[in-house]
């Protein structure tokens, strides 16, 4: 039976092909991968147009979140801590050890200190993001890739920019007494 | 020729088994004070499996492996104690009057080593998202290998 299937080579050629499929997977989990931004939380960067019908389509980059060292100011895509299945896109706001200032709109009033391990994120859209005003700190375990590129449309091609908000976060260090 | 083709045979094999513990299976070393007496102190090798994690049959009683809240770089190894929406007590170790109760949030889980008196857990970093969690652990592999099952009984009614 095996025998036969390799010598047909329309066969043979298909199962070697196969044989690359583990190769591909290995390199979008653990490489790049492309992901399409769904709702406004991310505008003016991604979906400017809410009423165009197509998502943005961004280029991930897992390669980058291995080390988790991550820059304020950073688009990054996380596991939403609210949803397993959900993905979301955010922009770091703050880093562990940090302070930070959260939105008038935020139930948190006062400033918030970012624990050991977490980071606050939130949406360029202020009115219409979920984001750390809402939910507060997250694990920066969460953070799976680093958005880098606007792929589509080509309109907009290009690298995603770093943009650090530097009035509301006070940058400060993990104090080994707090957690 | 036959050595580039040798050298890609080695990437396949490596890659399958790479999505194999990503997706599947793994064994893992687990050390540390605070799930004695499940395991050891001085560390075991534990197999985990990420199935129930992914089609979201973890429940109470399930020893997980997650990654730390508080270091993204590290694994800890801990028994569910809470799902979402349980209303879990904060810290048993407590005298009854100081004890205090808190519901899970949506999408969190309550995590507790078995050793309270030695263990970093929920207590001191609170409800941990369920995206953190990477696998449950279901075997022991090294010393004295056996299931790790969840002994933990249906609730009845309080004695």
């Amino acid at each position: 039976m095996t025998s036969r299937l390799w010598s047909n080579p329309n066969a043979r050629a298909a199962i070697k092909t196969l044989t690359w499929f583990p190769l591909l997977f290995f390199f979008l989990e653990n490489g790049y991968s492309t992901a399409t931004v769904q709702g406004r939380s991310m505008q003016p960067t991604f979906n400017p147009d809410s009423n165009k019908l197509s998502p943005d389509i961004v280029l991930l980059s897992h390669w980058g979140a291995i080390g988790h060292k991550f820059q304020r100011g950073e688009v990054v895509a996380m596991t939403s801590p609210h949803d397993p299945d959900l993905t979301i896109t955010k922009r770091i706001i703050a880093l562990e050890g940090d302070s930070v200032r959260p939105l008038p709109q935020s139930d948190q009033k006062s400033v918030v200190y970012v624990p050991k391990g977490h980071c606050w994120v939130e949406g360029d859209e202020r009115f219409h993001s979920r984001d750390s005003n809402a939910f507060g700190t997250v694990p920066m375990g969460l953070i799976n890739s680093k958005v880098v590129y606007i792929l589509w449309p080509l309109s907009r091609f290009g690298k995603v920019e770093v943009k650090p908000n530097a009035e509301r976060v006070s940058v400060g260090s993990v104090d080994p007494m707090r957690l | 020729m036959n050595a580039l083709r040798k050298a890609g045979y080695v990437v396949q094999a490596a890659c399958l088994i790479h999505l194999f513990h990503q997706n599947v299976g793994e064994l893992t070393y687990c050390m540390g004070p605070s799930m004695l007496p499940t395991f050891n102190m001085d560390g075991d090798i534990v197999a985990i499996e990420h199935l129930s994690k992914r089609y979201k049959r973890l429940s109470v009683g399930d020893v997980v492996v997650c990654i730390s809240p508080v270091n993204p770089g590290r694994a800890v190894c801990k028994r569910i104690l809470g799902m979402e929406g349980d209303h879990v007590c904060e810290d048993p170790t407590l005298r009854e009057i100081e004890r205090k109760y808190i519901d899970v949030p949506e999408g969190h889980v309550w995590l507790s080593g078995d050793n309270l008196s030695n263990s970093n857990d929920s207590r001191t970093y609170g409800p941990v998202p369920y995206g953190l969690i990477r696998g449950r652990v279901f075997a022991r592999v090294w010393p004295d290998p056996g299931w790790i099952a969840n002994n933990f009984l249906p609730y009845t009614s309080y004695p």
